[in-house]
């Protein structure tokens, strides 16, 4: 696998995309790669934050944050 | 509007802060000093985020509020081990929300249920995003709509297999089956439409 294909396959994996077999032979391309191919996967996951931002916002109820800063405020004086 | 091209930088198109707002990165340092009011900043800035992506998966607006708190306690816990190296706090907590997301949906064996809602939905709208994404829904100012600028340019079937990998975690064999398309034309599909994604977002990184 060379660098363009490895980076085809990184995008595939970040949305977890890979079939078994590719994953495979995605991790060896990974390790013959190194830290440029890190660097890389670490880009891709810039599309979990797009794909997020390109929802539209829903409305969650007061509750379900109250509830919830009760609960974190109680473990932290627990 | 500026053309300098940014090629070696990790894209990233985040929302716009009030002047003056404490950054996402100095919310998650608070956190980890265990600050329950970044806390609530954070919940504040990114609950509706988090949640549409949690309804584009699981589709029950009860279970998604139930899962959000799940996912902000998580937050909460974990915040430890996030690490402003490997990324952005929005990346890393949709990350987690989309993982916990697609795992509740499993974990509930509501997949099925789903599934047939997912059908029942691509009979009547083939494409969410596209639905989403009509001229008069776009604001070009706005993070959201530019985004959408993007992946609206994408054929639909493109954003379709898109759309069933990242908001239904589905593998290239279940797509292909649920869409009854040849595995490699499903392949095909997601990597052309990712890498125009991808190529879009750093252009559109590079002109904000």
């Amino acid at each position: 696998m060379n660098f363009k294909e490895f980076q085809n396959q990184s995008r595939l994996y970040v949305i977890g995309a890979l079939e078994a077999e590719e994953l495979e032979e995605f991790e060896k391309a990974r390790k013959k790669f190194g830290k440029k191919a890190e660097d890389y996967i670490g880009e891709c996951y810039g599309l979990h934050e797009a794909f997020a931002l390109s929802l539209r916002p829903a409305k969650s109820s007061a509750a379900i944050k109250d509830s919830l800063m009760a609960m974190v405020r109680a473990r932290k004086e627990a | 509007m500026r053309v300098t091209k940014s090629r070696t930088r990790p894209f990233s198109v985040s929302p716009q802060l009030e002047p003056g707002a404490p950054s996402d990165f100095e919310l998650m340092k608070a956190i980890q000093a265990e600050d329950p009011d970044a806390l609530s900043q954070l919940y504040d800035r990114y609950n509706g985020i988090l949640k549409a992506l949690i309804l584009r998966v699981i589709h029950n607006e009860a279970e998604a509020d139930d899962l959000l708190q799940e996912i902000f306690i998580e937050i909460w816990n974990q915040a430890k081990n996030f690490s402003s190296q490997k990324g952005k706090p929005l990346g890393w907590m949709v990350t987690l929300a989309r993982r916990r997301a697609i795992d509740g949906l499993r974990k509930k064996q509501a997949y099925a249920r789903a599934e047939e809602r997912l059908q029942n939905e691509t009979e009547q709208q083939p494409d969410a995003w596209v639905h989403n994404s009509t001229e008069e829904e776009i604001v070009l100012s706005d993070t959201r709509g530019l985004i959408q600028k993007v992946i609206s340019g994408l054929p639909p079937a493109q954003q379709q297999a898109i759309d069933l990998a990242f908001f239904r975690g589905m593998s290239q064999r279940e797509i292909a089956a649920k869409t009854n398309t040849p595995l490699g034309t499903v392949k095909t599909r997601l990597e052309l439409g990712l890498k125009k994604i991808y190529d879009g977002l750093k252009e559109l990184k590079s002109e904000l």
